[in-house]
């Protein structure tokens, strides 16, 4: 696609930065609809137990109460991904265990309502380390897991085995071999705005409509349908303007349908609206992960082999998150060239509140794994640690062992301009002395970048629609949570029609309006929404064109659109106008078009081998920190990103999604962890909960690479979650290269790095007066 | 979390409040910072909440320098302090200390009053105040001023000796009696803002014309039930040189100060990491960097 660009390829602000930032957004909790009902939801108070009883007379008696439901007084579907997971609970399996809702005229009396029900319990101990789950003798702690019968072990929820190569003929090759158990911690997403919904039924036709933040509406929909008994077409999702994602929102929870219910029983709209506190204690997170990684490497540095066996915590129900897997047998399988590699993952059942997707969708964690055994493969070859990345990099035309095909691929230069830009080599050698001491680390990544295909489509819809005065509404299946696609496709809308920013409107916020679209994840939106689009305008195109030739008489053909005008040599005629004439004029027509994008991309075979996505995503980053040995804190001073993204197309937004993927990443790396004990969330606050600041924020440098993938809009590839994958692991790079420690769990807080570098000059102690 | 609120808009106002509301519960209020969050656990029902935010009264809401001090009223929020251009000059750990509390929003109405009568063994502004020996001048129901050093003030985590018929008026620092200064304030936490210390060291040393220590104030803060003043390690400094401590001292400095803690284990931080860490940033003190 050669052409002259000045539209794509410019720093635009977002559509929607404007009312964001004024308050003038409406967000889910903005909604107010009459006579609206206020709900408010019964946790379990313990993180394992039995019910016995439930009383909900006091409450029910409490004026302004209109409505109460436990899982009795529901005739619904269990939810989630294995369909685990009952709306309401008759049993209290972790701590956000759902066991009564309240709808009422206030928040106030809802809040009230719930301290007057009375819940008889019998605690049970709970189970909350996945090994002791595994164990013959231990419960069944799902009883809708079908573990027993797919796994060989009641509480598997969920396993995956994939390998290719011949791992015994690659290990006895192999130079050196390090094997390593890491563990990684739970972290959620702290979306600014809490979850939210609003549900309007009409008792008139049965319809609903639901408010819903939702990053997945049209599988929302379906996943509401079935846990409600009903018709999918009869339910309506609008999304209000949504305050965070982050993958946070690619499942359905309980809350959800149970606010529907509420809704369904009173026949009045009704709200739920999560506090900081609930939102901590009852929205997804992210994967906690033990990581046993073995990786070889031959005499000359080539990886050999990587044999993983990863067991997840998978908490009490099973979500989308349980197929993080997928994701992460692709890094091990096929980030840097790998002649083999054995992988198996499972997700285990404990009490622990489940995990859901987060961005990077494992990735983090499987990175953060092979990117420290590379650094202990370099040191125990004497290779470099930027050698042994640049050795075994990924390479355009590669076709990896799964099956992935990297028809363009900017894994070596992205390595390249970091390993330059942070000036890796020298610093990496150098030795510090004193208080603070710096270090640098490195790490890559490999991300679907051009869709994934897991559904039975990976496609999306667009319908354009040119009006009377030239202004053109793009009607398109995939959402906007922030990420700043819907700014990308008014932006091609303007570059190919040549129809000023201003007058270009993007509809994608009902599913009775939109067309289908399986939901913003993968990194998908703009490659896919962009190639769906790109279909309509040339559509839109042929429409105007025919129109356009017969308006100013001349021969059929291609015009050129510039400036709201449609024009040939020296004829030209405003585009308003001809969509006038064809409204108008004969024969009669209306200028709208519609078109459906399927990547190219295919299924992966039962042995998870094949092309899933349209195009990959590479990236390296390069990591200064300083460590402070009096307290142990690590500052992040310099990160150095760089990225394939195919072709930026609005600088402004993508530099948004590295500095915001960074900053998650970091907090990953550093401070952030969810502190459970038996079961119980001891740190559900920001005061607890360490979610760094805008002034912890490192200086970010980033470097595009532009690798023009063909199947990309204007050669561009997923961009969104690639830039905080790669970053915890460079991070723990840096501080081991920092101190000579190795770390081998997240975060690296400042006690335990101080406990570490104490222990270590204990030892040094020791040694040297041995002596 | 409900309440009724109070908003007296002056001091005769405020005395009026106190006496109605003697026989009931009620709470004072300055920023809101610190009691909301309390207010929000609690499950008190009936509750007054005296609101001082409203009072224009200039001894609540003002910074007044004289030869003898600088006295703060209560309610001069946290910005204000940071700000002042006398509190930087002089008292440079106040400031320091104003600078790292919360976040720039929460300085634009957090409180000095509100600081101090939360009695947090964490409180950065009670950590540089102890240092700076200052006191408390706290308004009586009946008109009168009771005078109290802040060492005193305080009687245990979240405990002060302020009665039910008092408010805190504001805190008087004594002046510098030297112009030269070695002053500072070390916070110790997990980010950069929005961060409830883990170990703070106020300093304020107020040198001789050889740089000599004429005049000494150490605090510690979040390493025992309230904000300690260490007075062994003060003392131990008197007359030394303030730019050649030696090692050996610089050390004794840092045990002293360490004995002068007990920590605790809990959420935010073991004992052993603020036993280190303390140790290790007072040590840091005199390093020559
Ligand atoms: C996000 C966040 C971050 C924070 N970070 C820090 C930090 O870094 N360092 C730090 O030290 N603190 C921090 N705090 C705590 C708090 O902001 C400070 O202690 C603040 O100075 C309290 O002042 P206030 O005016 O808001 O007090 P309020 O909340 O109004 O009152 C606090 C207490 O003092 C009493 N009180 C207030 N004024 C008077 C008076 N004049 N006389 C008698 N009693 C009175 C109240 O009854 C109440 O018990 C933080 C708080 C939050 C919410």
């Amino acid at each position: 696609m050669d052409k002259n660009l000045n539209i794509i390829g410019k720093s635009k602000p977002k559509l929607d930065g404007k009312e964001r930032v004024s308050g003038r957004a409406v967000y889910g909790h903005d909604i107010e609809l009459p006579n609206m009902l206020h709900a408010r939801i019964l946790r379990s108070q313990y993180p394992c137990a039995r019910i016995k009883s439930i009383d909900c007379t006091k409450a029910l008696g409490l004026e302004g109460v209109k409505c109460i439901l436990t899982a009795q007084d529901v005739d619904v579907n269990r939810i989630g991904y294995k369909r685990d997971h009952p709306v309401l609970k008759k049993d209290a399996n972790c701590q956000r265990d759902e066991i009564a809702a309240v709808a009422a005229t206030s928040k106030e009396i809802a809040a009230k309502a719930l301290n007057l029900i009375h819940v008889e319990y019998e605690e049970i101990e709970g189970i909350f380390d996945p090994f002791e789950a595994m164990k013959e003798e231990s419960r069944q702690i799902n009883l809708h897991g079908k573990g027993k019968d797919l796994y060989g072990n009641k509480n598997i929820a969920e396993s995956f085995h994939y390998s290719h190569g011949e791992l015994e003929k690659q290990t006895k090759r192999s130079k050196v071999i390090v094997s390593r158990r890491y563990e990684l911690p739970r972290v959620t997403h702290c979306c600014m705005a809490t979850s939210n919904i609003t549900a309007d039924y009409s008792t008139m036709d049965g319809r609903l409509t639901l408010y819903a933040s939702t990053q997945v509406p049209f599988l929302y929909q379906r996943d509401m349908a079935h846990a409600l008994k009903m018709d999918p077409s009869l339910i309506r999702i609008i999304q209000p303007v949504i305050g965070g994602g982050f993958g946070s929102k690619l499942d359905m929870y309980p809350f959800e349908p149970i606010c529907a219910l509420l809704s369904i029983k009173t026949g009045k709209p009704v709200q739920l609206l999560y506090g900081r506190e609930e939102e901590f204690l009852a929205s997804p997170t992210r994967q906690t992960m033990i990581i046993d990684l073995t990786s070889g490497a031959d005499a000359d540095g080539k990886f050999t082999f990587r044999e993983v066996r990863i067991t997840m915590d998978n908490g009490a129900y099973t979500s989308w998150g349980a197929t993080t897997p997928f994701v992460m047998m692709q890094t091990y399988s096929s980030l840097y060239q790998v002649a083999a590699c054995d992988f198996q993952a499972k997700a285990i059942y404990t009490n622990n509140p489940f995990a859901g997707s987060f961005r990077g969708y494992g990735n983090p964690q499987a990175t953060f794994s092979i990117e420290r055994n590379n650094d202990l493969l370099a040191d125990e070859l004497g290779l470099g640690k930027d050698e042994i990345r640049l050795i075994n990099a990924n390479y355009p035309g590669e076709i990896t062992g799964q099956g992935l095909h990297f028809k363009t691929c900017g894994a070596k230069p992205a390595l390249t301009k970091v390993i330059e830009a942070s000036n890796f080599i020298r610093k990496n050698r150098e030795k510090h002395k004193g208080r603070y001491l710096k270090g640098v680390g490195l790490a890559s990544m490999l991300h679907v970048g051009g869709g994934a295909k897991i559904y039975r489509s990976d496609g999306c819809g667009t319908r354009l629609k040119l009006d009377h005065y030239g202004y053109l509404d793009i009607i398109t299946g995939s959402s906007e949570i922030g990420q700043g696609s819907e700014t990308v496709l008014a932006m091609i809308a303007s570059q190919e029609l040549g129809i000023p920013m201003k007058h270009i409107k993007v509809v994608n916020t009902d599913t009775d309006v939109k067309p289908w679209d399986v939901g913003v994840h993968a990194s998908r939106t703009s490659f896919v929404a962009g190639n769906s689009l790109l279909g309509a305008i040339r559509l839109m195109k042929q429409k105007l064109d025919r129109k356009a030739a017969q308006l100013m008489e001349c021969e059929a053909g291609e015009f050129l659109y510039e400036n709201g005008l449609i024009k040939r040599d020296k004829k030209e005629i405003r585009i308003d106008k001809v969509a006038r004439e064809m409204h108008f004029g004969s024969p009669n027509e209306l200028c709208i078009v519609e078109y459906f994008y399927e990547p190219e991309s295919s299924f992966q075979d039962k042995q998870f081998m094949g092309d899933v996505s349209g195009n990959y995503a590479f990236a390296s980053q390069a990591v200064e920190v300083e460590v402070d040995t009096f307290t142990g804190n690590v500052k992040v001073r310099d990160v150095y990103v760089s990225q394939d993204v195919g072709r930026v197309l609005n600088p402004m937004g993508l530099q948004g999604q590295i500095e915001g993927g960074v900053a998650t990443g970091i907090g990953y790396a550093l401070t952030e962890e969810m502190i459970y004990e038996k079961g119980y969330l001891m740190n559900p606050s920001f005061h607890e909960y360490k979610l760094l600041t805008a002034v912890d924020m490192p200086d970010i440098h980033f470097y595009p690479i532009e690798t023009l993938d063909e199947a990309g809009p204007y050669g561009s590839k997923g961009a969104g979650e690639a830039p905080l994958i790669p970053t915890a692991a460079a991070i723990a790079n840096a501080v081991s290269n920092a101190l000579g420690i190795e770390f081998l769990t997240l975060p690296l807080s400042p006690e335990k790095v101080l406990k570490a570098w104490s222990e270590k000059k204990q030892n040094e102690l020791a040694n040297s007066q041995s002596i | 979390m409900n309440f009724n609120i109070e908003s007296p808009t002056s001091k005769e106002e405020l005395l009026n409040c106190l006496r109605n509301h003697q026989s009931g519960y009620f709470r004072l209020a300055a920023g809101f910072t610190d009691l909301l969050i309390e207010l929000k656990k609690s499950k008190t029902e009936e509750l007054t909440v005296i609101n001082l935010s409203q009072i224009k009264d200039k001894q609540f809401t003002g910074i007044d320098i004289q030869p003898s001090g600088i006295r703060i009223g209560a309610l001069v929020n946290v910005a204000q302090i940071g700000k002042n251009q006398s509190i930087r000059k002089s008292f440079p750990v106040l400031q320091q200390a104003a600078d790292a509390l919360a976040s720039g929003q929460i300085r634009e109405v957090a409180t000095i009053g509100g600081n101090i009568c939360q009695a947090s063994p964490s409180g950065d502004l009670s950590c540089a105040l102890v240092a700076l020996k200052a006191s408390c001048e706290i308004l009586k129901m009946d008109g009168t001023i009771r005078h109290e050093s802040l060492n005193d003030f305080f009687r245990g985590p979240a405990v002060t000796s302020l009665q039910k018929n008092e408010v805190l008026k504001s805190i008087v620092i004594p002046a510098n009696q030297t112009n030269k200064l070695k002053s500072g304030f070390i916070k110790i936490g997990k980010r950069s803002a929005m961060e409830c210390s883990i170990v703070s060291i106020s300093y304020h040393f107020q040198l001789g014309a050889d740089a000599a220590i004429l005049h000494s104030g150490i605090a510690i803060g979040a390493v025992a039930p309230t904000v300690i003043f260490c007075r062994e390690a003060a003392d131990f400094l008197h007359k030394l040189n303030v730019n050649k401590i030696h090692e050996t001292d610089q050390l004794k400095v840092a045990e002293l100060i360490q004995q002068s803690a007990s920590p605790i284990d809990d959420q935010r931080a073991s004992a052993w990491y603020r036993n280190e860490v303390l140790f290790n940033s007072a040590k840091s003190i005199f390093e020559q960097d």
